[in-house]
């Protein structure tokens, strides 16, 4: 299927109530704030969780570490992958809490594989697999892993019985045992995608997206397909952290993303972007303390349907990346204002991007390419990579690029930093 | 105290008393912060099981091993991670000072009164001997202040720690300043502080944003409230 075609019949499809990617969440910026030991200097690795290609290497999902010190000799290049032996559609990965570990998943099946990267973080090495995800919550998907203290919060995209949207979270401890489950309200279809916490406020935000029925859909017959896609989320939802309970549905058309929360201390607002009509949208605490959202900015052209995947805060709340899957475009706004964002910067980064990911510094910014692996542009559009640029605050530019068809890895999609200084120990004596 | 260990032991409780009495002196006179919103009621919530509490030997403040079930088992324990040389106000001073106003209200409040113990432990053997800890502890180690018993534990060797910090998820980082001309090991960590029910469950666990002294009470009543729904747990001063 000509994804252009693709995209001009989406656009007359839908324009308001739908939306058709999942991205991720991503960078030392935008992990939970329970997380311990970020990285504020040289970060030294980028894990890459890869969706595996049948015929092309094991054709298995895998954690790939690459080395991104400038000051390492292999630089730049592929040091380690440790393969699942599964294909299960991988697409998300987290830290927990202590940062000893990484859950990731995939969305065709209800397994998460736990690597453990405190003994050796160069070297991943798979320690867990959880399996008991839908058989005891009946949601099927796991999307977002979020470090709560000892604990690990996922956000499912779908459920077991009809493998549609109406889906929940799930609550493990993080020895992988499974505490709880909450479904999403069922106002606005009960959907899920991404969640994220503003512990100041007690606040648990989520967004929404679809089910299984759709994301696993080849893209060319799911735009074909009205009624499919018509099965889309358009809210958001606030809850109540400390009691895990929804406190307030809101209205966000257009299927709300990535969501990420300023860490300035000083604001108490977050951010997302809309899928389908390509949107930036604010929620907010007014002079009543009442939450609300609303839209204060465009990406690119909706009517091209640019296709905003992820996004990625700087440490202060100023600026936005925003990568487009459709263009190819990395986007920068400015978010001095949050109600007003504006672009100062934009440039083709690949035929296909995805996921981008920042240092903590700002300095450097980490782009792949893979969207999902039936959504992923043919031919030689299908570009898989893993591409290092540098931000001077004016320019991208690019330092290395790992190719991941070459390398026979697979599709290159979610990133989380490592650095070597974060080996597990515990106090002599 | 003529050996050599002893008077390194005393020579390391002196510093270590030098630096408690530094770190009161630095805070005593802070209000502690409120929570930036309104926490749901004691009740209405649900304390999950997160994972049974860790056990190996301890030694308390007169050097007697111990299995650390003994502390937390029977009572609601509140127990923390510090290490006494731990400077960061997000770290170690902010967990003594919530304990401090928890203390208080806790004794002033009839209904908890002999139902909570406090625990701090220290994740750092090396330095932090039981004569250090006897120091740290100053007067709050004394039999009973209320109905309230607070036991400053520590271990023999990493060999017995490493069990007890892996078991609670406690994480730590050991570093060496250079800078000084000489290596100097420095540990870092994310405040934890461990609710426990009477069984040994661990319930809540309280990072620095979330270690409100409100907050805590509205656990220990959640949980008292739990082993007897009937029962009169009127909300505790704080």
């Amino acid at each position: 299927m000509d994804h252009k075609r693709a995209i001009c019949t989406i656009a007359a499809l839908v324009m308001g109530c739908i939306g058709f990617t999942v991205a991720v969440r991503a960078d030392e910026t935008c992990n939970s704030p329970y997380m311990a030991k970020l990285i504020k200097g040289q970060e030294d690795y980028v894990y890459v969780w890869t969706l595996g290609v049948q015929g092309l290497g094991d054709g298995s999902d895998k954690l790939v570490t690459v080395d991104v010190n400038p000051q390492s000799k292999s630089y730049g290049k592929v040091i380690h992958s440790v393969s699942t032996g599964a294909r299960a559609e991988a697409h998300h990965m987290g830290f927990t809490d202590d940062r000893r570990y990484i859950w990731a998943g995939g969305l065709s099946e209800n397994r998460i594989w736990v690597f453990d990267i405190a003994t050796d973080p160069a070297n991943p090495k798979l320690v867990r697999t959880i399996t008991d995800l839908g058989d005891k919550s009946g949601f099927l998907g796991p999307h977002t892993y979020y470090a709560l203290p000892g604990r690990m919060l996922v956000q499912a995209l779908s459920n077991t019985k009809d493998k549609g949207g109406a889906t929940g979270m799930v609550l493990y401890n993080n020895k992988g045992q499974q505490l709880d489950s909450y479904a999403m309200p069922a106002e606005g279809g009960g959907y899920g995608y991404d969640l994220a916490v503003n512990p100041k406020k007690n606040v648990l935000l989520t967004s929404s997206f679809t089910g299984y029925v759709n994301y696993m859909r080849p893209l060319g017959e799911l735009i074909n397909d009205g009624e499919a896609m018509k099965n889309f989320g358009s809210t958001m939802v606030l809850w109540d952290l400390k009691a895990i309970k929804p406190t307030k549905v809101l209205a966000v058309p257009g299927a709300p993303l990535e969501i990420r929360w300023s860490l300035n201390s000083e604001d108490n607002w977050a951010i997302t972007a809309t899928a389908l009509t390509s949107k930036l949208w604010l929620v907010k605490q007014d002079a009543k303390g009442e939450w609300n959202a609303k839209e204060v900015g465009t990406i690119g052209d909706p009517s091209k349907i640019p296709l905003p995947v992820d996004i990625s805060i700087t440490r202060d709340g100023k600026g936005l990346w925003v990568n487009t899957f459709m263009d190819g475009k990395t986007r920068y706004f400015d978010l001095s204002n949050p109600e007003a964002p504006k672009q100062t910067y934009e440039k083709v980064t690949g035929k296909q991007v995805n996921m981008i990911s920042q240092s903590w510094d700002g300095k450097r910014v980490y782009i792949t390419s893979s969207l999902l692996a039936n959504w992923d542009k043919g031919g030689a559009d299908n570009e898989q990579f893993l591409r290092g640029f540098a931000w001077d605050g004016k320019e991208l530019a690019q330092k290395f690029e790992v190719d991941f068809t070459k390398e026979k890895l697979g599709r290159a999609h979610h990133m989380k930093l490592g650095s070597a200084a974060l080996r597990s120990s515990v106090a002599g004596g | 105290m003529s050996s050599p260990r002893g008077i390194l032991g005393a020579a390391l409780a002196l510093l270590a008393a030098l630096a408690c009495a530094t770190i009161s002196a630095a805070h005593e006179g802070d209000p502690l912060a409120e929570p930036d919103f309104i926490p749901p009621a004691p009740g209405t919530y649900t304390l999950h099981r997160i994972m049974a509490a860790p056990d190996g030997q301890v030694l308390g403040i007169d050097g007697r091993a111990q299995p650390l079930s003994r502390y937390t088992r029977g009572q609601i324990t509140l127990l923390g991670f510090i290490y006494t040389t731990c400077t960061d106000p997000q770290g170690c001073p902010l967990a003594y000072r919530v304990f401090d106003a928890l203390k208080e209200a806790i004794t002033a409040t009839p209904s908890l009164r002999g139902k909570v113990r406090f625990v701090t432990l220290s994740f750092d053997p090396a330095r932090d001997t039981p004569d250090v800890m006897l120091q740290y502890a100053g007067s709050r180690v004394s039999e009973e202040v209320g109905g309230l018993h607070w036991y400053f534990l520590t271990t023999h060797s990493a060999r017995e720690l490493m069990p007890l910090v892996d078991g609670f998820g406690q994480d730590i980082n050991i570093t060496f300043d250079r800078s000084g001309g000489f290596p100097r090991r420095e540990l870092s960590h994310v405040l934890k502080v461990f609710l426990i029910d009477r069984t040994g469950d661990i319930r809540e666990i309280y990072t620095s944003t979330f270690l409100y002294p409100r907050l805590v009470l509205n656990d220990i009543q959640t949980l008292l409230m739990e082993e007897d729904p009937k029962g009169n747990h009127a909300p505790a001063r704080n």
